[in-house]
């Protein structure tokens, strides 16, 4: 492993024992001092050889490491570890490093360590931490806000997807009027037509007569601005709206006389007002048997994921299929893709040239790459994020 | 050597300088607060300029006991020869890309390209961070640039601020689906 390089003139590389390090960490910095360090550090396999060792504090067998040391006090010793505090009364005056390891650091680090090592058995007392060392370790930043609403849901009202019962899974019956919703009938509709008007003149326009104010930036990518907030927004889309309110009007600049107003995607902003609108329904006109595909996952840090969206849109990214086919693969009752496909047909997210594949339509089979022990593990893993969001 | 590291399960965090890979996997892990103190001292100040070279760690404890090991790969290109020793035997990638950079589209590509083969047999999703202060370009030009280079399927690609825990879980989660479309929670 040693590899002998020319030194530099003024220093000699410091011979490097990995003494208890984990494997991947002897890789890494393996790699590191074959890459970039060869004048500053060699690696060696013995003690014999070494002047500087590296320790990693988390590891079991610290103390069968510690005691191979005892008989060498000319080597200097370089500790590292989660939580260096806890370690740094026991090992000082060596230094203990915080992992990550900055390995831009690391060879001056060594370096002094071997050269304090020598300084000890020469003179008293001790010296303290070399000040080369650089540790770099993850800090806590302030949690950005989720976005309101979002966390104050109760369950019932997370679902938000009605509780319609399925259609049959083949075309032929007539379909009850109530699977489907009028877009006009709702805030959805008058945004759309917003966007249509703005994109078309390259003006803004607005939502005249509402409370609020709510109004659509054409450029460069489209932006919903809005001064209601989040929590208001939900039950104003869900409400059906009198013909006469929210005439669609042009003008110069939106949103000086109110205060505050937030800036959205209007992609992000249509889709959350059209999965409330819908609420498991879908848009009229719309073939729950016709095969389409979501051209693109919605942005769903801030799109509102309806239960099982995600998993609507892992599969419908993938293929055409129609919305009973994909509630039929994933097992799921018809509603929550429904709610899926409008809204993503109102955020234009929807493919709808046609393509059919003629895969036989089956509950999802499991990913090629999903054994059976990661797949629970996958599972595991989601409940925990779920669990603690 | 290889079942030490095979052994925990691991998700990777990578992508451009500053994007966020530490700060994510700092939002996401369980062994954060413990960590954070253990360094909360006068080192914070320093530590702001320094860029990480070598990995990140985090941690996810399951229930049962089990971890998940969260690991963020060195955002400088200079070692970008761990890339492929940090991902062996990963669940999948979170890629974060700094919308700030001077062409975070080619940053996106480059990323993709060298990851190539791992998401090829596993899956990636991507964060677009810093998009509050540089809101260009926009998704639709990174999902533009993704169907050019042909990925198949179409990674999930979100806004992200790699402070919020919510939109690292929710990248997280969205890896998780793309791996396997049947995965319930609900
Ligand atoms: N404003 C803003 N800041 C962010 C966002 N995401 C991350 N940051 C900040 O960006 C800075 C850099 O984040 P890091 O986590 O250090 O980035 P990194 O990817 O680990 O960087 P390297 O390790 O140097 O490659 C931190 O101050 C974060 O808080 C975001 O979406 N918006
Ligand atoms: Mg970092």
């Amino acid at each position: 492993m040693t590899r002998a390089q020319p030194s530099s003139p003024t220093e000699h590389p410091s011979a490097l024992l990995l003494l208890h390090v984990g494997s991947m960490d002897a890789r890494l910095i393996g790699l590191s001092i074959e890459r970039h360090w060869t004048r500053s550090v060699r690696l060696v396999e013995t003690l014999e050889e070494a002047q500087v060792v590296l320790i990693d504090c988390d590891r079991p067998g610290i103390e069968a490491a510690l005691d191979q040391l005892a008989g060498h006090p000319r080597i200097g010793i370089v500790y590292y570890a989660f939580h260096p505090k806890d370690h740094a009364l026991r090992f000082q005056p060596r230094p203990v490093l915080g992992k990550p390891l900055n390995l831009e650091a690391l060879p001056a680090t060594l370096n002094q360590a071997r050269v304090d090592a020598a300084h000890m058995i020469a003179a008293a007392p001790p010296r303290p931490m070399a000040p080369a060392l650089a540790v770099s370790s993850p800090v806590a930043y302030p949690r950005a806000p989720a976005p309101l609403g979002h966390s104050l849901m109760t369950d019932d009202e997370r679902d938000l997807c009605g509780g319609m019962d399925d259609i049959p899974t083949t075309p032929g019956s007539s379909l009850p009027d109530k699977l489907f919703f009028n877009p006009d009938d709702y805030l959805i509709g008058r945004l759309q037509q917003a966007l249509a008007l703005a994109s078309a003149s390259g003006r803004p326009h607005l939502i005249s007569g509402l409370p609020r104010l709510i109004g659509i930036e054409p450029r460069p990518v489209p932006v919903c601005i809005t001064a209601f907030r989040e929590n208001q927004l939900r039950p104003l889309a869900m409400t059906q709206l009198p013909e006469s309110t929210g005439r669609i009007v042009s003008t110069p600049i939106i949103g000086e006389a109110d205060s505050q107003p937030v800036h959205r995607a209007a992609e992000d902003f249509l889709w959350n007002a059209a999965a409330w609108a819908a609420r498991g329904r879908l848009p009229a006109g719309s073939d729950p048997y016709q095969p389409v595909r979501l051209r693109a996952w919605p942005n769903f840090t801030y799109a509102f994921a309806s239960p099982h969206a995600m998993r609507i849109a892992a599969l419908w990214t993938r293929m055409h299929a129609s919305p009973v086919e994909i509630a039929t693969r994933l097992g799921i009752p018809h509603r929550y893709v429904f709610s899926v496909y409008s809204a993503a047909s109102f955020a234009g997210l929807l493919d709808t040239t046609a393509k059919h594949e003629n895969a036989p339509v089956a509950p999802f089979p499991p990913a090629p790459s999903d054994k059976p022990a990661r797949g629970s593990v996958l599972s595991r893993i989601l409940r925990k994020l779920r669990d603690a969001v | 050597m290889r079942s030490e590291r095979t052994r925990h399960n691991k998700i990777i965090f990578s992508g451009t300088v500053g994007a966020g890979k530490s700060t994510a996997i700092n939002a996401l892990s369980d062994i954060t607060t413990v960590s954070t103190e253990a360094v909360a001292s006068d080192s914070t100040a320093r530590l702001k300029p320094t860029t990480t070279v070598a990995m990140d760690y985090g941690v996810l404890n399951l229930p049962d006991g089990e971890k998940v090991m969260l690991y963020g790969t060195p955002g400088q290109e200079r070692f970008s020869f761990m890339w492929d020793i940090l991902s062996e035997g990963g669940i999948g990638l979170i890629l974060l890309i700094n919308n700030a950079s001077p062409d975070p589209l080619q940053d996106l590509e480059g990323y993709l390209g060298a990851f190539r083969q791992f998401i090829a047999s596993t899956a990636v999703t991507i964060g677009v961070t810093h998009m509050d202060s540089s809101p260009q370009p926009g998704l639709d030009a990174y999902r533009a640039r993704l169907i050019a280079l042909g990925l198949s399927p179409m990674p999930a690609i979100f806004r992200a601020d790699a402070r919020s825990r919510d939109d690292v879980a929710t990248l997280v989660k969205a890896l998780l689906y793309t791996l396997n479309p049947g995965l319930n929670d609900a």
